[in-house]
């Protein structure tokens, strides 16, 4: 029972960081009904920024912030520069320059940091607290805290903020909003920029548990897919509980199910992808397509 | 009384076919002016036009400056609130919502409070339903929704695509009795599309009708009211 329970909020740690880059996804898909490839490369660019400012000697809690402004300002960037000229190609040709993108931001992350991989500092003790008869690490508890934070902040802008009210609008009826005098183009820019610092944090947290290279995110990605698809692709509280469906299922796999701890987790979350998409294609909290005929 | 918005030869059009053949009208300050004609008379066309939802040629003027190449926003921005058809609602969201997005351009808070009273004045039932997703409404109260939007927006001109579409005809009456209160009470100009000319007509002073992208008649109100031939021809009643 007690492993049970510590395996739990060790998963709900794991599920947070899949929540915060899910999110990410979700933010764009419904901006534009696109997947972004790049976001996890994008939140991996970010790390390395992040890494890069501690090492100069900025303390953690402020080079955390930092990140996630620079990140920010850089979704910003990448939609205005990169996505902006293409926004009304076909959906096909936009996946393909978010992939092509993913492969320009990991070859300049190798370019600009080697591929050696290096340890990320976390700010969370390694030790464990004893919580009615459960151990659980400070480092978990900690990341659990930081993505609530995070995902509460962006709940509350997205929903209490007229700035969130237009981002909104703007992503469901374009046409509509400029009518309104919403600038739309401008919404996609800041949704790209909002997606980009909650998939920084994905990355910070991660981390410190998986060693900092350009390819760490390739495998959370997997996962966060799987989380986005899982809650219903345009759900960003699907994403939510997608996320930590996800992350204490493939801890309590590891655990329970002999020869998957490891090396194949990423095969559940694989599996959690097309099970959900023959059980429940709109996902738990997506809503029904409909399509006129 | 001087001209809020001018049309000047305007010619509009989808891709290759055009829709638009050079229409001219005006609408003056604070007036109420009539756009009538059967469907795919270009109606539709002209008012997105002038909010910039359509490539045009020729001129379009909002208190004598230039709407040429201008972003839909920015025309928006300049006071300018347009109903489309279908009547623009974001049904995922909430009524408040909707309405919070008519609002959300203006500074002049306590004016956009007193606003606020007064489309629930007008429109009880939106101050009931405020908290329910605008997807809960009927028709009518969309419609209701739409123009109370519209209002919040504190335009110079109002741009209505079709109000009475789909409507009981004492909805449709209740709906025109507000527009007609918005037009007294806030010196706000109308350019009203409809195919009901009947009910168009009694609130306009000034209305064109439009055949196959030409303006086919342009007259006082309850002159073409009364003249019986452009009645039989164009107006179906």
């Amino acid at each position: 029972m007690q492993e049970l329970f510590q395996l739990l909020v060790s998963g709900i740690a794991t599920g947070g960081i899949f929540a915060s880059l899910a999110l990410a996804l979700v933010l764009i898909y419904n901006a534009m009904g696109l997947v972004n490839f790049a976001q996890g490369e994008m939140a991996m660019f970010a790390t390395f920024i992040a890494y890069a400012l501690i090492q100069r000697g900025m303390s953690y809690w402020i080079a955390f912030p930092v990140t996630l402004v620079l990140a920010f300002a850089g979704g910003i960037l990448v939609q205005r520069v990169v996505i902006r000229p293409v926004e009304r190609a076909p959906i096909l040709t936009l996946v393909i320059i978010t992939l092509g993108l993913a492969t320009l931001v990991n070859g300049l992350a190798g370019f600009l940091f080697g591929y050696v991989p290096r340890s990320f500092p976390s700010p969370f003790s390694a030790q464990t607290v004893d919580l009615l008869g459960v151990f659980i690490s400070y480092r978990d508890l900690g990341v659990i805290a930081v993505s609530g934070v995070v995902l509460l902040v962006l709940y509350l802008l997205l929903q209490r903020t007229t700035v969130g009210l237009t981002l909104r609008a703007a992503a469901f009826h374009p046409e509509a909003s400029r009518l309104l005098g919403v600038q739309v183009s401008w919404m996609l820019a800041l949704g790209w920029g909002l997606a980009s610092a909650v998939g920084a944090v994905s990355g910070i947290m991660v981390a410190p548990i998986l060693l900092l290279e350009p390819n760490m995110m390739q495998t959370i990605i997997i996962y966060a897919f799987a989380a986005a698809v899982l809650g219903g692709i345009e759900s960003p509280l699907g994403a939510v509980v997608g996320g930590l469906i996800v992350g204490v299922t493939i801890n309590l796999a590891g655990a329970y199910i002999p020869h998957v701890g490891g090396d194949l987790q990423l095969a559940v979350g694989l599996a959690i992808i097309i099970l959900a998409l023959l059980l429940k294609p709109n996902g738990l909290f997506g809503r029904a397509a409909v399509r006129r005929v | 009384m001087s001209s809020l918005l001018e049309l000047e030869g305007v010619r509009a059009g989808y891709g290759p076919t055009s829709v638009l053949h050079g229409v001219s009208l005006s609408v003056p300050d604070g007036g109420v002016v009539s756009l009538l004609g059967a469907n795919g008379a270009g109606k539709t066309t002209t008012l997105r036009a002038i909010t910039g939802g359509v490539r045009w040629t020729g001129e379009i003027r909002l208190g004598g400056r230039s709407l040429r190449g201008k972003p839909t926003e920015d025309i928006v921005r300049a006071g300018v609130a347009h109903v489309p058809e279908g009547r623009g609602i974001l049904t995922e969201l909430t009524v408040d919502e909707n309405l919070r997005l008519g609002s959300h351009l203006r500074r002049d808070g306590a004016d956009v409070k007193k606003d606020y009273d007064r489309v629930f004045e007008y429109f009880p039932v939106l101050k009931e339903r405020r908290r329910l997703s605008a997807s809960t409404l009927s028709g009518g109260e969309q419609q209701m929704l739409a123009l109370a939007r519209a209002f919040l927006m504190k335009p110079r001109l109002m741009l209505l695509d079709e109000p009475s579409l789909g409507l009981a005809p004492m909805v449709v009456r209740s709906i025109f009795e507000i527009i007609r209160a918005i037009n007294q009470t806030s010196k706000v100009a109308v350019l009203l599309v409809e195919q009901n000319a009947r009910i168009a007509l009694e609130l306009s002073s000034d209305a064109y009708v439009l055949e196959v992208g030409r303006v086919a008649v342009h007259g006082d109100s309850t002159e073409l009211k009364n003249n019986e031939s452009v009645r039989r021809s164009y107006l179906g009643y």
